[in-house]
């Protein structure tokens, strides 16, 4: 097609050239842009559900710009602005937290039941490619949402009563976490693959973003009604906003890696990806944290919620990583080593799973040691948090590998899938924390008694970390204590993990 | 070198083997059907062949390379239609076939002439500003071949492509396909439909829970079938009159009489007869028994106006090598 002008066309002809150049530019820009962003966009245009959202959205909008304007148009200084910026907030977060979340869940899960999903692999776009259009392509009608409601905003800051930080804290803060609830959401959607599994997910998918939805906006309504009444962005303030940024965008890189891995094809090195990102996630947050404990002259606050809560993390996400399906597709094979822990497969998924959990119980622990003067005092407190670090992460490895011991020895396959060994864990979890104190109040113990407590998880962490003056060490559990459960933990996972090389081998060998 | 060669397929889910030892080969330009009951393996074979599951065993060749180490490289040859549309909805028909062609990485230009020639093609010129959800299954099916299409593939599995399609939609579907086999292309048919296979491909492949029961020409199967039989079909027709009632049941008694009678039955004026010959026994043997009958006929005065012996089709030939076992 010319995009020039022929020297014989006349003036009259010179608008339509311009016009096919432009068109040209726009055909050689849309052919850049990802095919999912192009088709979704123009298939979400077309919905009725977004013009009633848009439009309830807009009208929502004005009316309650009218009430601002009479309300405040015969006072001389009106400090309304935050009531009415939170009152649009919650109109977008309607939107925002609510229905593109809950559309882009929709959109995936409907392409896998309708196996339009294969359709699209087999083009050679690649689930990553894929996910991330559909991802894109909500965002942007995200955006087109926002740009209704950004008027409104600002004109809220005009009332008074609300200052720009705040303004974009909330909406710095509302942003990520739209995009974290879409990921999830689009991670929800790779979930199941049977009618009721699908079901359930969807029931839950809903009630999370319910109850979700609610938190958010009570967060935003301490946040724009707290400022100036008390509530300042002091050092903890920013320091938990960094913290929630930081797991928001962290966490959601995860699952959306974690939903690439759930539809790629078996041939494919699925878990590559999410495995890289879940260790650089673990390196990056270890590498924050000890930045924070440093800025907080060696705080051992942060070595404490940092070794919990991170090694909490890991056991969900190993939960996920070790119940991968047994071997790897024969492509894979030939270039796998016993240490290739990012290739598919349960057996290396664990031995990832057991060296993070470990390995963050010493770095934490390492940390907690070089935290605050050695005293009396000191000691007594690192040796009891080191050991309920190091203790939870030992439950967690015992009770994952029991969970893969239950589900994979036996010789019926019945209970191997992924959900059955996720299922199990938790039933596992569940009992080892429940029955021992029933057991040892049946007994005339105390619920709590260290011994018949020893392998639960619950109770025997909180034991480990808890004080006790008339033992030697001031601690309720001995290291020996410990030891055991050190040596029980190492004889599950070393049975655990010559369970999963066999089936492995068995896999390959059919 | 054949196009694609599948050598000892094999696939377990658990204990179930869904797909056992299956064994066969396919030339450009040809059509093969694959035949087999609910159950039997089709889906699982074609979703190997399609590069959306692994074998557990075995190998398949696409142009001599293989397609299970190296899927990738295979997807470009192959053009997938499994047996739902897979149509979204809020799409017209261009932009649906659009957005496949830039799936597949076509660009400005090209991706329009591409667009232009497979909607030419299928006969959807007329409908490309329709809704794909406003489309007739004839018509949606042929979005999806359509789709199948844009990125010019060597090998087409299509599965069950006239199941629920109307017989005009049917006959435009079978000319279709027959047209793209005289453009070089080797497409694989799995279908329940067997007078429509019969009438569309070269060869077939039988299977039955998960194992190749029977494999070769039509031709060849039909014939296979039918000496392993035994059992030949004859169709006798009266010609209708004031008596014609009278007339068959005397008819039916006198074939009833007759030697290597089977059965027979009545449909409306004409007379099905089933002969069982001896074991061994030929066409020349079962056509000396067909004269007997219309000798016999004859002898009686009956006013038989067409005695033809009934042809097997794959139908037949399915239900003899088959027995209607589910893995």
């Amino acid at each position: 097609m010319s995009t020039q002008a022929s020297p014989a066309s006349g003036a009259s002809e010179s608008v339509p050239v311009t016009a096919a150049g432009a068109s040209d530019r726009w055909e050689r820009w849309g052919d850049r842009l990802n095919p999912l962003v192009v088709k979704e966009v123009r298939q979400g245009l077309r919905t009725r559900i977004f013009w009633v959202s848009f439009g309830l959205l807009l009208f929502a909008c004005l009316v309650l710009s009218l009430v601002a304007y009479a309300d405040t148009q015969g006072a001389s200084y009106s400090r309304e602005g935050r009531t009415y910026f939170f009152s649009f907030f919650v109109c977008l977060g309607v939107v925002h937290f609510g229905v593109i979340p809950f559309n882009a869940y929709r959109s995936l899960a409907r392409e896998r039941e309708d196996e339009t999903w294969v359709l699209l692999l087999l083009t050679g776009l690649g689930p990553r490619r894929i996910l991330r259009g559909k991802v894109a392509s909500f965002l942007v009608q995200a955006a087109l949402y926002a740009s209704a409601v950004g008027p409104f905003l600002l004109f809220s800051y005009f009332l008074n009563g609300i200052d720009l930080p705040t303004i974009l804290v909330v909406l710095l803060l509302g942003g990520v976490w739209m995009v974290f609830l879409t990921l999830a959401s689009v991670c929800a959607a790779t979930l199941a693959d049977g009618r009721m599994g699908r079901a359930a997910v969807r029931f839950a998918l809903v009630g999370v973003l319910a109850v979700t939805f609610f938190q958010a906006l009570t967060f935003v309504f301490i946040i724009t009604q707290g400022r100036g009444t008390g509530f300042t962005f002091d050092q903890t303030f920013l320091l938990g906003v960094g913290v929630g940024l930081w797991l928001m965008l962290t966490d959601g890189w995860l699952l959306f890696e974690a939903s690439v891995a759930r539809l790629s094809l078996m041939t494919e090195n699925y878990t590559r990806h999410p495995r890289r990102a879940l260790v650089v996630q673990v390196l990056l947050t270890f590498t924050g944290t000890v930045a924070v404990w440093w800025y907080l002259d060696f705080h051992k606050d942060v070595a404490d919620v940092a070794g919990i809560f991170g090694t909490m993390h890991l056991i969900g996400t190993g939960l996920f990583t070790m119940s991968d399906v047994d071997g790897q597709a024969r492509p894979l094979r030939a270039g796998t080593r016993p240490w290739s822990l990012f290739k598919p497969g349960a057996l290396r998924g664990f031995r990832l799973t057991v060296l993070l959990l470990l390995g963050w119980a010493l770095g934490c622990s390492v940390l907690l040691a070089m935290s605050g003067e050695a005293t009396l005092d000191w000691v007594r407190n690192w040796s009891r948090m080191g050991m309920a670090f190091t203790a939870m992460a030992l439950y967690g490895v015992l009770f994952l590998s029991l969970a893969l011991l239950l589900g994979r020895m036996p010789a019926s396959d019945r209970f191997a899938s992924p959900v059955s060994v996720r299922l199990l864990f938790v039933a596992l979890t569940t009992l080892a924390s429940g029955l021992p104190p029933l057991v040892a109040v049946f007994l005339g113990l105390e619920s709590g008694d260290p011994l018949l407590n020893l392998l639960n998880p619950l109770v025997g962490t909180v034991n480990f970390g808890r004080y006790d003056y008339d033992e030697p060490y001031g601690t309720r559990m001995t290291p020996e204590l410990l030891l055991c459960v050190a040596l029980v933990t190492l004889l599950a996972a070393f049975a655990a993990d010559r369970v999963l090389a066999e089936r492995e081998r068995r896999a390959h060998a059919s | 070198m054949s196009l694609l060669e599948v050598k000892g397929l094999r696939r377990d889910y658990g204990a179930l083997r869904a797909v056992d030892d299956v064994t066969f080969s396919l030339e450009a330009g040809g059509i093969l059907g694959f035949i087999g009951p609910n159950g039997a393996g089709k889906s699982t074979t074609l979703r190997i062949l399609a590069t959306l599951d692994v074998p557990t065993a075995g190998e398949v060749l696409l142009e001599g390379r293989s397609l299970v180490d190296a899927p990738d490289k295979a997807r470009p040859l192959l053009g997938y239609m499994p047996d739902r549309y897979g149509t979204y909805d809020d799409v017209t028909v261009r932009e649906f076939l659009d957005f496949f062609a830039r799936a597949y990485g076509l660009k400005g230009v090209q991706r329009r002439q591409r667009v232009d020639s497979v909607m030419e093609f299928t006969g959807l010129g007329p409908l490309s500003g329709k809704l794909t959800t406003e489309l007739s299954k004839g018509m949606r099916q042929r979005v999806a071949l359509g789709r199948t299409l844009l990125h010019d593939p060597r090998l087409l599995l299509l599965d069950e492509p006239a199941d629920g399609l109307d017989p005009r939609a049917r006959i435009e579907l079978r000319e279709l396909l027959r047209a793209l086999a005289d453009q070089g292309k080797a497409v694989i048919i799995s279908s329940h439909i067997l007078t429509e296979l019969a009438e569309i491909c070269d060869s077939c492949v039988i299977i039955e829970q998960g194992r190749l029961l029977a494999q070769g020409r039509v031709e060849d199967l039909l014939r296979a079938s039918g000496d392993a039989s035994q059992v030949t079909e004859l169709v006798v027709r009266l010609a209708a009159g004031a008596e014609g009632e009278l007339m068959g049941a005397r008819a039916e008694r006198t074939l009833l009489e007759q030697p290597h009678v089977k059965d027979v039955t009545r449909e409306g004026s004409a007379l099905r007869v089933r002969l069982e010959l001896e074991p061994g026994a030929g066409p020349m043997e079962a056509e000396a028994a067909a004269a007997v009958l219309l000798a016999a006929l004859v002898a009686q005065g009956l006013p038989v106006c067409a005695f033809t012996p009934r042809e097997r089709n794959l139908e037949d030939a399915f239900m003899t090598v088959t027995k209607g076992r589910v893995a």
